[in-house]
């Protein structure tokens, strides 16, 4: 493989673990699909508190094997694999929702699960979890947040 | 009630109507959480609620009277909770089963749960337990009869 590799380890189940650049992430996952990883399992966030890491979970059929991709980021910012991937396209907006990860290049990046106006992201450590934030719907059935616990539940 | 020699039984229209409304309770089919499994069991054959005339779940809230809150109810699905209980047609009853309908439980600290869920619409019985057996639910629909022909539960 010609994409640089920082760092490779071996978890305890024997799974390969690559830990990348997030400028070499896109050149490594279309090299990995090549060689038949054709399932992304999962993505996940791992917030460091001074940095958040990513992680990818991958899965070939045909060899049945997995593989896990690391990257790490100082300003939340992560090239999408949704081009790759289309799976990836919901798994990228629930991290954007949870974690607050914003992945460049995403076809249609909004809130997963909470209202679009809902402030902060909830799994983050600096989410402040005593202003209470409320959901209420409108008229047209649209879910929208509030701080007014009189008008929200 | 009061039972003559010549086979007749008098009573108010209120007691008749009551005591008809206790025994054809129609619960609707709504479930939340993990508290949906042991609620599941209450029609099954082996805990049969008909027998206490609860009859069958019905899967429209304009056919059903008793709303069976079974499960953590989040933020997000209280306003749909609530536009079901008002599609309901009175007169309609709530039981809130499980710790987390009724104050949270668990989940009391996080950022997505309604910490009670009459907050959001009156509650009748409180079934706690985490989850509460089917026995105990069915004790709390057998509470709620007795509610509704206005019998005190000692």
């Amino acid at each position: 493989m010609l994409v640089e590799i920082i760092e490779e380890t071996k978890g305890k189940d024997g799974r390969r673990i690559l830990k990348v650049a997030k400028e070499n992430l896109i050149e490594l996952m279309t090299e990995l699909k090549k060689q038949g990883f054709n399932h992304l399992s999962l993505i996940t966030g791992v917030d460091r508190k001074d940095k958040i890491e990513v992680v990818y979970h991958l899965h070939n059929f045909e060899s049945k094997k997995y593989i896990i991709v690391k990257t790490e980021t100082l300003d939340e910012r992560v090239p999408s694999v949704a081009g790759l991937w289309s799976s990836a396209n919901w798994d990228e907006r629930e991290q954007y929702d949870m974690m607050g990860i914003v992945f460049e290049g995403h076809p249609d990046l909004k809130r997963m699960f909470l209202p679009e106006n809902w402030v902060g992201h909830p799994l983050r450590k600096n989410y402040d979890l005593k202003k209470v934030q409320y959901i209420n719907m409108d008229e047209d059935g649209n879910d929208y947040a509030t701080f007014d616990p009189g008008d929200g539940w | 009630m009061k039972t003559g020699d010549v086979g007749l039984i008098t009573t108010t229209l209120d007691k008749a109507m009551e005591w008809g409304r206790s025994n054809s309770l129609w619960p609707l089919t709504f479930g939340l959480a993990c508290c949906a499994i042991e609620m599941m069991a209450i029609q099954a054959s082996n805990l049969d609620i008909s027998r206490f005339g609860s009859e069958i779940f019905r899967n429209s809230p304009r056919q059903s009277d008793l709303m069976i809150v079974s499960g953590t109810v989040t933020k997000k699905m209280a306003p749909r909770l609530r536009r079901i209980y008002d599609e309901m047609p009175y007169p309609k009853y709530v039981i809130a089963m499980g710790v987390c309908v009724i104050q949270g439980g668990p989940y009391n600290q996080g950022y997505s749960v309604v910490l009670g869920v009459d907050r959001v619409v009156p509650v009748d019985v409180y079934v706690p337990g985490c989850p509460p057996t089917p026995e105990a639910l069915t004790h709390g629909i057998i509470t709620l009869q007795k509610k509704i022909r206005n019998e005190t539960d000692r």
